[in-house]
Parts: structure tokens; C-alpha cells; sequence
């Protein structure tokens, strides 16, 4: 489970995670950009402890990491965690390139893992949880369906500061509502099965 | 981490926990006296799997664990999980594994306790968790130290043919009662 495999969206596509990602992970890690914005995934590191990360994750029976691409480039990471029972998934990390902020990436791959998640693994929700503060991120997910259930005050601290927390889910209800129309496979022909 | 010895009311204590405390876990939390608001009541419960929990919970930095003792037997276990020492905010939690021992205030007091080491000795800026909604006990012992809702996450889990659903909450320095 741990390492995700193919997810294709109209711009992006989710991919299994390489080694050869794992500097640009670093460098992602190492942005004040994109620390400002979300909670740290890893904190960066020398190559051989990216590895053996790389090498724990993949060995994890909940959390599932991928690599988004778009094109040959490698633009952002998702980490996100199945829960045991229950049907759930938590959206833990969800990482742009800062140099690719607003081109719709984020969006694309957003609705694409949704997707999957929905219509593929058949779950009945999905949380994310977002700094207040994070208003592309809040937009993409309040366009999918997402909802405020809680907030959190003065829960994360950056650039001097404290910011609350945002914390958002999605039920399958809401995707078969808004986004019935978006599968990954066409319906099966009348005869598929005979 | 393993917590102090903390002592409290009514022969009350939260002390460092020992493997012989660990071993008696999986005991606790496999019942269902104990796990209606918890779950899923399957593990691995082998003495050797608690060993390497003790070991890998004395060393994680990110939390605090205590027994908690009641006229010094062990009854439950409660901490302080996922803790950020940059945000200094941490998961509280807590677990009675004696049910014949419900409804004393062992648990009120165990959360006191802990509440007040954290913001007293820890200096935390902030302690969050969640509770199953129907879990009033809990909820109550929580809120008597400070703790106050911020959201409710509804159908949660399932247990005989009902959704519960999970209150959320959060305490602060401040929200904490005067103990004078």
C-alpha cells in the first residue's frame, strides 16, 4: 500500500515516488514557502537519511506517498494516511513547487486523488487538515466538497506568529453529488459480462 | 518519554510507567467493558510485542505516557502523544483498563493532573484531543480542567447499529482553573 502507484488527472499525474525525487523533496522541505504553508512533512536531511525515510515509508502499512508529475516534471508530493478501519483517509501533506504555484496543479491532482479515493477505493470520507492562512489550499478544498468541522486556535506557529488550524472533510455523499460526472473508467457495456 | 511521579487526590498518582504496567495493557483494552468508545479489540497482545512498546515509548521525545495508580495498584495509563516542541502542542488521551473501578474520579483527577504537569512543568502552549461524544465521563473530567469544544466530527465510528460521533476540544494555559 505504501508507496502510490498511477492517478491521472487532466494536468497531473499522481506516481509512484522514485529515489531520484527524494533531493527535490529536500529542497521542498528546505523552502520557507512552503514551510509557511503547511506543516513539515520531513525536515531536510542529508541524502543517505532521505533513503532510509524513503525506504520506511515504503515498508508502512497506512501512509501512501506519491510524486506528482506534470509532463516530465516533478512538481509536488502527497502523503496521506488509510485509516485502519472505518473507511477514512486523512490528506496529511499535500506539496506544490512553489515555482508551479498557481498553474492549477494543485486542483487538478486534488480532484484526481479525490477521485480515487471515492471511485476507486469506494471510502466514505476524506480529511484534510489546513492553516487558516493557506488560501489556495482552502480554496481547492472547499471547491471539491470539503466542509469546516473544527477549528483549532492558535495551533500552528510560523513567521513569528501563531495561526489556527482549519479542519475539513469530505463525504462520499458530496462526491457523488458534485462530481459524479468525473470517473476514471467508463461505465461496463451491457455485455461486458456475458 | 516516561512521566514523573505526580501524586494527586483520593490516592490518585500518575507514575513512570514499568513493563509489568505494559504487559497489562492489551488485558485492558481488549474488553468490552472498556472499549465501546474505543476499538478495534485485536492486536498483537504478546508479552514480547509489549516489550517493544515499552522500549520504543521510553524513548520517543514526542510523548509523555504515565500509569495512572490508584492506592497504588495500576488501572489505567494516560499521556501526552505526537507532541510538537516548536508549536509545543501534543494529543492528550487517556485509559481506565479497570471498569469495575468507573465512575470513582480516577479518571477527573488523572486528566488534572496531567493537564497541570503540562502547562506547570512542560510549559506547552496548548493540549488537544478527541472524545467520543457519548463518552460524557470523559468529556466532563476534560472540560472540568480547561478543556473547551471546538468542533464535533460526526459518524466517526460504529458500534451496534449506531454512528457515534467525536468531540473535539482543546485547552490553554489559561483555560485552566484556578487551583487556590
Amino acid at each position: 500500500m505504501a508507496l502510490g502507484g498511477t492517478i491521472r488527472g487532466k494536468q497531473t499525474t499522481l506516481r509512484l515516488p522514485a529515489e531520484a525525487d527524494l533531493d527535490t523533496y529536500n529542497a521542498w522541505m528546505a523552502d520557507v514557502r512552503v514551510r509557511r504553508a503547511h506543516r513539515v512533512w520531513q525536515e531536510p536531511a542529508m541524502p543517505a537519511t532521505w533513503k532510509e525515510r524513503f525506504k520506511e515509508i515504503a515498508k508502512d502499512k497506512e501512509t501512501v506517498l506519491w510524486s506528482i508529475g506534470a509532463g516530465e516534471r516533478l512538481v509536488g508530493l502527497v502523503v496521506g494516511r488509510v485509516w485502519r478501519l472505518g473507511g477514512g483517509f486523512d490528506l496529511n501533506h499535500f506539496v506544490i513547487h512553489p515555482e508551479e504555484w498557481r498553474k492549477g496543479y494543485g486542483s487538478d491532482a486534488a480532484l484526481a486523488l479525490h477521485r480515487y479515493l471515492f471511485d476507486y477505493l469506494d471510502l466514505r470520507l476524506v480529511t484534510i487538515d489546513l492553516q487558516a492562512d493557506n488560501v489556495a489550499g482552502m480554496k481547492i478544498a472547499q471547491k471539491l466538497g470539503h466542509i469546516e468541522y473544527a477549528r483549532g486556535h492558535e495551533v500552528h506557529y510560523r513567521d513569528g506568529a501563531y495561526v489556527d488550524e482549519v479542519k475539513l472533510r469530505m463525504d462520499k455523499e458530496t462526491w457523488q453529488e458534485r462530481w459524479s460526472a468525473e470517473r476514471e473508467y467508463p461505465p461496463l457495456a451491457a455485455d461486458a459480462t456475458r | 518519554m516516561f512521566g514523573p511521579r505526580l501524586d494527586g487526590h483520593n490516592g490518585v498518582a500518575l507514575v513512570p510507567p514499568t513493563l509489568e504496567h505494559f504487559k497489562l495493557h492489551m488485558s485492558w483494552i481488549l474488553q468490552p467493558e472498556t472499549d465501546r468508545f474505543g476499538g478495534p479489540r485485536f492486536g498483537e497482545a504478546t508479552d514480547e510485542k509489549q516489550e517493544e512498546r515499552f522500549k520504543k515509548t521510553g524513548e520517543d521525545e514526542t510523548q509523555i505516557q504515565w500509569t495512572i495508580a490508584y492506592h497504588d495498584e495500576p488501572v489505567g495509563f494516560t499521556g501526552i502523544f505526537d507532541i510538537d516542541w516548536v508549536r509545543r502542542d501534543g494529543e492528550s488521551g487517556i485509559f481506565i483498563g479497570r471498569h469495575d473501578l468507573f465512575g470513582r474520579g480516577i479518571a477527573s483527577e488523572a486528566i488534572r493532573l496531567r493537564t497541570h504537569f503540562a502547562w506547570r512543568e512542560l510549559r506547552m502552549h496548548r493540549v488537544h484531543n478527541w472524545i467520543a461524544h457519548a463518552n460524557r465521563g470523559s468529556r466532563r473530567g476534560n472540560e472540568k480542567v480547561g478543556y473547551k469544544q471546538i468542533g464535533l466530527f460526526r459518524r466517526s465510528f460504529f458500534r451496534s447499529s449506531e454512528w457515534y460521533d467525536e468531540w473535539l476540544g482543546e485547552a490553554y494555559p489559561h483555560t485552566f482553573p484556578d487551583q487556590h
